[in-house]
């Protein structure tokens, strides 16, 4: 079973992020001391962690360069209220892999420690996706569906890319502008859902099974359960 | 701003009008000092003559000839006049020749008019017994005399004080000026919008430190209300995010449970909605403090500008085709501009949706970008319907709407986010008329450089 490590020293938010985990089918071990926190971090324990970046004693950022330094390097989720870009950009600089505003939805959450996780199990080197009879080659930047090529502007091979690697999880639309725009603003819903849409037009075709699903109130996932 | 001119400054006008005071006190004083002498002096010439004439009363007819000379030769000043006449008027003695004709014979003195007598000289004439006229005068040099001082003086005492009054203005105002000079510049940051800015002021508590005393204050109290007006704005914002994010991680639970039918569903999607769009009004009021509080160029570096317009019309091309509009992208060489690249992605970001936004289906929106001399210039223009010049200034408000705005979704918020990174930027954010449309311009380049 997966292993996470919440170290967050506000109750309420403790116990929605341990709520949400145990919901997923994680077990969670939950910690609000940051130096209790550094001392299960380094323990060697964990899959993941979810990291307050302000904390009693030893703070976030202490916490996972400590971790990165001793050669540690499990996915680290930072969350914070402090919503400066100064502070994402620290936050992912010290070791972090992905850093999450207060306040936030609980999907959201989890799902971005799912992507992490996810990330962290696969082969980075792949050359060749695939997902049911949909394929995506990295090399020649090729798509075929069901063997029939598919042709894709740059951006819609980047967001394929992306659902591919994360099949089976819920994306969220701030997770979809990060990871192909590279930009961490709200955007609005619509823009997102239009490329979306243009994207699925050219996967999901008429006639064939629908690969990627609207997931209502929280995004996109490829070929997942409802 | 003008700078006051050095004439026009209280102080100067201040000694000026002492100056003139003074002048004329000086005038009067001296005037009065003339015109007493002057009476006094009359009164000592008429005594002058009548002793003169008493002191030849004595004097028999037949001597009285030879006692003119003889008292003309003792006059060494020679300021007494002597005429001796013959009833008829021919002259008998003394160094009048001809009897002067205004003078009449009662023994009373009075002025002479005459030629070669100085003016103020004072004569009187005398029938005698024998029936010759004797006539006596005294002429005015010392009154003159005094006269020409007097004048002299008025005139040296002008020359003088008319130059030291103005050089003394002059002098007296720079020092004023200098302050007021000070004052200015110093209040060039706060018509900037730096309201932390004060004005100096001196341990002398005179007016100029009063003033600037009592200015200071009103900035106090404007920085403080505006920094209250923000901050509540922030504080709710910041408040009712978390409750707002539980609530919609509630609605969002129960909508997932089973048992829920499709009616309740459908409502529960719309309060979904209605949550999501105040989470993002929230978002979109906290994100303009967070740019209003960033450090001015902290993450700054040379961006081009060209990428980030091209970038911009790979993200808004498909949703400008789904609305049926065309999504015009001009990009021209443009140099690079030192700005926050993704604060100005995330400005023509809001630019560009809202002008896809507003545009009726088959409309144009385009994005410009040209070289000006000054740096690289961005322009999105579309026909929708436009902002109305009175709006203009108002639209870049938070939460302004205008008037053809309020049915359509969006935090109402976008255009007061691209205005807070222009300010962040120094940048000039300008609306304008596209005809028919709007038109924004942003000048990426500090505008504090072109002024």
């Amino acid at each position: 079973m997966t292993r996470i490590l919440v170290i967050e020293d506000d109750e309420t938010t403790a116990r929605e992020i341990v709520a949400e985990l145990s919901k997923r089918g994680f077990d969670v071990e939950s910690v609000s001391d940051g130096r209790d926190g550094l001392v299960r971090a380094v323990s060697g324990e964990f899959d993941a962690i979810t990291l307050d970046r302000m904390l009693p004693h030893v703070d976030g950022l202490t916490i996972v360069s400590v971790m990165r330094k001793s050669g540690i390097d499990i996915p680290v989720l930072m969350i914070s209220a402090l919503t400066e870009v100064d502070e994402r950009v620290r936050g992912l600089r010290a070791g972090g892999d992905d850093y999450l505003t207060k306040p936030f939805a609980s999907e959201e959450m989890a799902a971005r420690l799912e992507v992490l996780l996810r990330r962290a199990r696969t082969q980075p080197r792949e050359t060749m996706l695939r997902v049911q009879d949909l394929e995506l080659d990295l090399v020649k930047r090729e798509v075929r569906r069901g063997g029939r090529e598919i042709a894709l502007m740059p951006t819609e091979f980047k967001l394929l890319e992306f659902l591919m690697r994360n099949s089976g999880e819920v994306l969220t639309r701030t997770m979809i502008f990060e990871a192909i725009w590279g930009y961490h603003f709200d955007p609005g819903t619509n823009l997102i859902d239009v490329h979306l849409s243009r994207l699925r037009r050219k996967v999901d075709a008429a006639g064939l099974e629908p690969l990627i699903r609207t997931i209502r109130g929280s995004g996109y996932a490829l070929n997942a359960a409802s | 701003m003008r700078r006051p001119e050095l004439w026009r400054t209280t102080t100067f006008r201040l000694t000026l009008v002492y100056g003139a005071i003074y002048s004329a006190g000086v005038m009067a004083l001296l005037g009065l000092i003339y015109a007493s002498a002057a009476v006094f002096l009359t009164q000592q010439m008429d005594q002058i003559v009548i002793g003169q004439t008493r002191a030849l009363h004595g004097v028999s007819t037949a001597d009285l000839p030879e006692k003119v000379r003889e008292v003309q030769t003792q006059d060494v000043r020679n300021v007494n006049f002597y005429g001796l006449f013959k009833p008829g008027g021919a002259w008998i003695a003394g160094n009048v020749h001809v009897l002067p004709s205004d003078v009449p014979p009662d023994g009373v003195p009075r002025e002479l008019r005459e030629k070669g007598f100085q003016p103020g000289a004072r004569a009187l004439e005398e029938r005698l017994a024998s029936g010759e006229i004797l006539f006596v005068g005294f002429d005015a040099k010392v009154l003159s005399g005094l006269r020409a001082i007097i004048l002299s003086s008025l005139i040296w005492s002008g020359a003088l004080i008319i130059p030291l009054g103005l050089g003394l203005g002059a002098a007296l105002s720079l020092g004023p000026l200098k302050r007021i000079g000070a004052v200015q510049q110093a209040s060039l940051p706060i018509l900037d919008g730096d309201l932390s800015a004060r004005l100096p002021t001196s341990n002398r508590r005179d007016e100029i430190d009063m003033l600037a005393g009592i200015a200071n204050g009103m900035m106090d109290e404007v920085e403080r209300l505006l920094w209250a007006v923000k901050s509540v704005g922030d504080n709710v914002a910041h408040d009712l995010r978390t409750p707002l994010t539980r609530l919609r991680a509630l609605l969002y639970r129960v909508r997932q449970e089973a048992g829920v039918d499709d009616a309740h569903r459908a409502m529960l999607e719309q309060a979904l909605s209605e949550t999501d769009a105040l989470l993002s009004r929230f978002k979109a009021i906290q994100r303009i403090s967070e740019i209003d509080r960033r450090e001015r160029r902290a993450g700054f570096a040379p961006v081009r500008l060209q990428a980030l317009v091209e970038e911009i019309g790979d993200l808004y091309g498909p949703v400008a085709e789904e609305q049926g509009l065309n999504l015009v992208i001009d990009a021209g060489r443009a140099g690079e501009s030192l700005a926050d690249r993704e604060l100005l992605f995330e400005a023509l970001s809001n630019l560009v949706g809202n002008a896809l936004k507003f545009t009726p289906p088959g409309g144009d929106v385009r994005l410009t970008l040209t070289a000006r001399p000054e740096g690289p210039r961005l322009e999105i223009s579309d026909n929708g319907p436009g902002v109305p010049e009175n709006e203009r200034d108002a639209v870049l408000q938070r939460f302004y709407r205008g008037h053809v705005e309020r049915d359509i979704p969006g935090s109402g918020l976008g255009l007061s986010i691209v205005a807070a990174v222009a300010r962040l930027h120094d940048f000039r954010l300008v609306l304008g008329d596209a005809e028919p449309g709007l038109k924004v311009t942003l000048d990426c380049w500090p505008a504090a450089m072109t002024h």
